[in-house]
């Protein structure tokens, strides 16, 4: 079960038209494609993607999952969007509500274990192992686990373990946190413990309906064999804006774990067809990663440029993120700035202008999808720059 | 639905590639960063609302079959219709004098019987284009011809006279004449150039491959020709750049074309896209060191190096130091520190030391063969 149907509002403009693991990630991916093909690359072939917010860019980016090679005569891909039923019916209250209100899609499988994702997660994981360990310890619950930079931890469900790493004690986002280790928001469940667990949630009206602060929290206070399954390697949360940008400016560093190179372990995208990049005469780039379809006539440099991006000449671009088809005119330059989808920068705009903000201290720059700035236009570094709303 | 159905004879081989079409035919042969000729026939045709495509296979096939697979990213894995393969029989006497050869029809009889559908489009795969048929296949279907020759107004070269069928037509687009050579003694500085590209009514293929059948290896051009009189055979014109290729400087000079805005433009700008396989390349990846300018650049690349005029496929690893010239280089090859290239063509998966110099010239590049390492 793969939920994603939050909204991401910590994403701003990114995320005003279209569901979070519909955004970008990396030149060439969505971020929803680390969690799809680590379900391939983990031979889970009956995925149900739990969808809610702005669901249009998401479900036609998904398809039948063939993208992924999860298209099969037995499982597949289903968009489960909420709906209503005879008698009754609402939207999405809460994560664990998204997976109850579709029990009847899990009981149509009757699957022995259900594993539960997030689509906004990046990282390379194989639950075929989650999946063994679970089964070693003969666990109720196995919640994946990661150890973070402890002053980063508070963002995170975090996990006290004893000796045989089962978990004792799971708290949501604590001001304090009392161990660096935590929740990466993947959860195997045997079959029927969930479906206990969630009817348990429902009955309890003062439940937030939500895995991280209700189910698992309750499921420990009622004895269950909970495990954390340590996982070595990359994983970050892309849901803020400055996790998002320094998650993507990651993959530019050499020797990155997420190696995305790895053709044992490969990142699968829905991508549209495009003619190689074309770099121009007086075109400059370092430590960059460009994609198919671009054409590039200005300097680029610690940057990613996505699918169809044209760099017009003379054009500036550093530390910043271009999102998929964006168009920068002659003249512009850009720093430490992310340009959202099909957004255009006419002549000789100043994105992301230092002004008086000492070096080092600049705010990370916002454009929203689809965005015209107009010729001359200066924006000072950490604006987020929105469409007006008007249709 | 389209009222076409097509058919790609992939089956031209030609020995003037240089190793390129050694283990290949010329459909197979990688081009322009990311595709291989035969996407070109292809993509056009499924863009044209064709959705039943018959491919003839050439001798060696294993590579055209590796990157069609089903024809999924062609859109060609269907239920109704979809891409078939036709195995063809005359192996080595391929060339394009011969070409749409009867006995490959004739072997693969089913495919063209079975269909309901008026007209069969046929093209050669060994050319460069990004044509939209639908206005042509209307112009055959609104004329009630028989035939209809897509053809180019073109200069005569000197050096590539001798393969070419050139047209005559009159006022009413009707072709009065198909020959091959270029009359010495004409004013005139453009020709009509047929370009490979034909349609037919499909019931008339049937009787002509019935009737010809037996003849052993004659063309289907051949046959139009010298039925001129009886047939309504008409001339449309194109526009559209197209690239044919049967020697290696072709090779070399088509690909340094894409260099040209005006050539890319024509390809790929417009809303037909050239579809070719997919396969899920990460960015390329450019270091601190990397110095490219005017040049065609592919996914899945890690460049640490300098790269003028060049067109650098998939996977391509490139080292610190190392400079490329005027080279094509093809999928998977890995040139090392302060290695040099220039005019030179790299076929797939060669491995080029450091300090190595590897140079050709404008006239005659080097090919350095698959897989070679240096």
């Amino acid at each position: 079960m793969l939920l994603a149907g939050g909204q991401g509002s910590r994403l701003g403009g990114l995320t005003r038209n279209r569901a979070k693991p519909a955004v970008s990630f990396c030149g060439k991916y969505r971020i929803i494609d680390f969690t799809l093909s680590n379900c391939t690359n983990s031979n889970i072939n009956t995925i149900g993607v739990l969808i809610q917010y702005k669901p249009f860019l998401l479900n036609s980016y998904i398809g039948l999952g063939s993208a992924w090679d999860l298209d099969n005569p037995f499982g597949g891909v289903h968009i489960l969007p909420p709906f209503f039923g005879e008698t009754e019916g609402s939207w999405y209250n809460g994560t664990a509500n998204a997976v109850y209100q579709n029990y009847e899609f899990i009981d149509y499988y009757d699957p022995e274990y259900v594993i539960i994702l997030s689509g906004d997660h990046v990282y390379k994981m194989d639950y075929t192992l989650m999946l063994k360990f679970h089964k070693e310890k003969n666990a109720e619950i196995t919640l994946a686990a990661i150890q973070v930079p402890r002053e980063e931890a508070s963002r995170f469900g975090i996990l006290t373990i004893d000796s045989e790493d089962r978990v004792t004690k799971f708290t949501e986002k604590p001001a304090n946190p009392e161990s660096d280790l935590v929740s990466m928001g993947v959860y195997i469940f045997n079959g029927p413990t969930l479906k206990q667990a969630l009817i348990a949630d429902k009955a309890d009206y003062l439940s937030q309906n939500d895995f991280g602060k209700n189910i698992i929290p309750n499921q420990l206070s009622t004895g269950k064999r909970v495990f954390a399954y340590k996982f070595q390697g990359y994983w970050r949360d892309v849901g803020t804006i400055e996790s998002y940008y320094q998650a993507n400016m990651e993959s530019l560093k050499d020797g990155h774990f997420l190696n995305i190179f790895d053709p044992k372990f490969r990142i699968f995208s829905n991508e549209d067809i495009f003619p190689p990049h074309f770099v121009g005469s007086a075109a400059e780039i370092e430590n960059s990663l460009i994609c198919n379809g671009c054409t590039v006539h200005g300097k680029v440099s610690n940057s990613i440029l996505g699918a169809g991006v044209y760099v017009g000449e003379g054009v500036e671009i550093k530390d910043s993120i271009i999102l998929p088809y964006v168009k920068l005119h002659k003249g512009s330059s850009v720093y430490r700035t992310i340009i959202g989808e099909n957004a255009e920068i006419m002549g000789n705009c100043n994105i992301g202008a230092r002004g008086q903000i000492a070096p080092g201290y600049e705010g990370i720059t916002v454009i929203e999808d689809y965005h015209l700035i107009t010729e001359g236009t200066v924006i000072e570094s950490g604006m987020h720059i929105y469409r007006s709303r008007a249709m | 639905m389209s009222n076409a159905i097509g058919i790609i004879f992939a089956n031209s081989g030609s020995d003037n590639l240089q190793g390129l079409a050694q283990e290949r035919p010329i459909a197979a042969v990688p081009f322009g960063g990311r595709y291989r000729i035969l996407d070109f026939a292809l993509s056009s045709m499924v863009n044209s609302g064709i959705r039943t495509i018959g491919l003839v296979t050439p001798h060696q096939y294993r590579p055209l079959l590796d990157h069609l697979g089903a024809g999924k990213d062609w859109f060609l894995e269907r239920k109704d219709g979809g891409l078939f393969i036709l195995p063809g029989v005359m192996h080595s006497l391929a060339g394009s004098k011969d070409a749409f050869c009867i006995k490959d029809l004739q072997n693969n009889l089913e495919y063209l019987q079975k269909d309901y559908v008026e007209n069969v489009l046929i093209s050669s795969g060994d050319q460069i284009f990004n044509i939209n048929f639908r206005d042509t296949l209307e112009f055959h279907k609104d004329k009630h011809a028989d035939v209809t020759l897509i053809y180019k107004a073109v200069r005569p070269r000197d050096d590539d006279s001798l393969d070419q069928i050139l047209l005559e037509v009159d006022g009413d687009q009707k072709v009065s004449k198909i020959h091959n050579k270029y009359s010495l003694e004409s004013e005139e500085l453009t020709f009509l150039k047929f370009v490979n590209i034909i349609i037919i009514r499909r019931e008339l293929l049937l009787e002509i491959i019935e009737k010809y059948g037996s003849y052993g290896c004659i063309g289907l051009m051949e046959i139009l020709a010298s039925n001129i009189e009886v047939l309504e055979i008409l001339g449309s014109p194109t526009n559209s750049s197209i690239g044919t290729i049967h020697t290696i400087k072709d090779y070399f000079d088509r690909s340094m074309d894409l260099l040209d805005f005006k050539v890319r433009e024509q390809l790929w700008s417009g809303v037909d896209r050239t579809h070719t396989k997919i396969v899920d390349n990460p960015p390329t990846k450019y270091t601190a060191q990397a110095k490219v300018s005017n040049s065609l650049i592919a996914s899945g690349c890690s460049i640490a190096g300098e790269i003028t005029n060049s067109i650098v496929f998939r996977g391509v690893v490139l080292e610190q130091g190392c400079r490329i010239q005027n080279s094509i280089i093809l999928p998977k090859c890995h040139i090392h520190s302060n290695a040099q290239t220039n005019y030179t063509i790299l076929d797939k998966s060669v491995i080029v030391h450091g300090e190595n110099v590897l140079k050709g010239s404008e006239s005659h590049p080097l090919v350095v063969l698959k897989k070679t390492v240096i």
